[in-house]
């Protein structure tokens, strides 16, 4: 045993392990990081393909026989036309789901992107999509759907980025009820988030909130656009243990299983914090 | 000799690489009551039982790496303890116990159960989210069992693996 102790095999075990506890130190002050970055290149074509393999699944057999059906029609008909067709149909299929919100919002600069991974070891359902720093994206950009928030870049390399959801209690986000003007802040709750439900908490005891009143973003910490639906009330709660009232909020997408979704990389308002206010942070 | 070992390496490196790919990838494995496995912490397990201590070790760097940077961006957990626990598990396997099936999942079900846990403290109890132990019950529970499911599994590829291409 004393040989072994004295060993090589233990001399390389504990270099090993001071390296890494150097580059754990390393890797967690820096933001973007060439390790992280190196796996995240190597793995993104084989992510990339497996992605779009599982991108149509939980069909059932006949709405896959239907759809194969519906599929082998339209095949007949456009067999005659461009190669690159299949292609740009479903490009403009995805951009088109963001037109209206660009429509809405020309001020926005929107980067459509999709889901490459989900993170299974996130309680959360974060996930990574699929730009990076070269899409112009950087840490706090909102990311949405074409329903409304979906959370925000939490970190960003060359070629994906990560995302937290409004699910996550990481997530605080200034917002208003539409109808009754009260305000508060919209945070993830681990005893919603399976169901898909995340809460508007901070609310005053002399609130007017109502199931089916409609959650927006007040825009005021510059972190968020002002305006973006965040979701439906379903329900209004009394927090016993912190003695404040809470809303939960349904969004309007399931975000455990969205695939498509568009980044905002620039608006009207960003990085600008309005004093006097309803406090909003991240 | 030395060929087959190279051999069996590189089938060790891409059963890592694309069960690192195929975990992460959306919709693929369904979630049984919330969770999914954590095949790498699986397969640096049962590689390390059947490798001497240093190959094991970095087999064990290789998956927390791929755990802790695919989805962070930074080394920590996953890396740190799969590091020692392979170094370990791969001179214990050689010196001490037999790497049998009944040995192997027995030190899973321990080995497992403490990175995962670790994993809970680390992400729910210093953070001080509410409703912690509800997510433990639903979730990690149920990940757990999943890991040490698939660790049996694991065994007997990496034991074909290594009897096919062993020394």
């Amino acid at each position: 045993m004393n040989d072994f102790f004295k060993s090589n095999s233990v001399r390389i075990f504990l270099s090993t392990v001071f390296i890494i506890i150097v580059l754990s130190v390393f890797t967690n002050s820096i933001e973007a990081n060439f390790l992280s970055s190196t796996v995240n290149s190597i793995t993104y074509p084989l992510s990339k393909v497996t992605a779009a393999a599982t991108s149509e699944k939980d069909m059932s057999y006949s709405e896959l026989l239907t759809e194969y059906e519906k599929l082998k029609d339209e095949n007949a008909q456009l067999r005659t036309q461009l190669v690159n067709y299949y292609d740009t149909l479903t490009e403009n299929t995805r951009l088109w789901k963001f037109y209206n919100l660009k429509k809405a919002h020309p001020e926005y600069s929107i980067v459509p992107s999709v889901v490459l991974r989900r993170d299974t070891n996130d309680e959360f359902y974060s996930f990574t999509l699929d730009k990076g720093t070269t899409s112009d994206i950087a840490v706090s950009d909102p990311v949405v759907s074409q329903n409304g928030l979906i959370g925000w870049v939490s970190e960003v390399d060359l070629n994906t980025c990560k995302v937290v959801t409004i699910l996550s209690p990481q997530t605080n986000v200034g917002a208003v009820d539409n109808k009754s003007n009260d305000t508060g802040i919209v945070t993830g709750s681990a005893l919603y988030c399976d169901d898909n439900l995340t809460t508007f908490t901070k609310l005053s005891a002399s609130h007017k909130i109502k199931a089916g009143d409609i959650i927006t973003s007040t825009g005021v910490s510059g972190l968020y656009p002002k305006g973006l639906i965040i979701g439906e009330v379903t329900d209004v709660c009394y927090d016993t243990y912190n003695s404040t009232y809470y809303a939960v909020v349904k969004p309007y997408d399931d975000i455990t299983t969205i695939t498509d979704l568009a980044i905002i990389t620039n608006y009207t308002g960003q990085g600008e914090v309005l004093l006097n206010s309803t406090t909003e942070n991240q | 000799m030395q060929n087959l070992k190279f051999f069996r390496y590189l089938a060790y490196s891409i059963e890592i690489l694309v069960f690192f790919v195929l975990s992460s990838t959306p919709s693929l494995f369904p979630e049984i009551f919330g969770a999914t496995p954590c095949f790498l912490v699986a397969l640096s397990i049962t590689i390390a039982v059947f490798e001497n201590e240093v190959p094991a070790m970095i087999f064990g760097v290789a998956c927390g790496a791929l755990t802790d940077l695919g989805f962070s961006n930074s080394i920590g957990l996953f890396t740190i303890s799969l590091t020692i626990i392979c170094f370990l598990l791969g001179f214990c396997a050689n010196n001490i116990i037999a790497a049998n099936f009944y040995n192997v999942m027995l030190s899973a079900v321990f080995i497992i159960a403490a990175i995962l846990s670790l994993q809970f403290v680390f992400a729910f109890v210093i953070h001080g989210y509410d409703n912690a132990g509800t997510y433990y019950i639903n979730h990690y529970i149920s990940r757990i069992v999943q890991t040490i499911l698939c660790t049996a599994v694991f065994y007997f590829v990496n034991k074909f693996i290594y009897e096919t291409l062993g020394d």
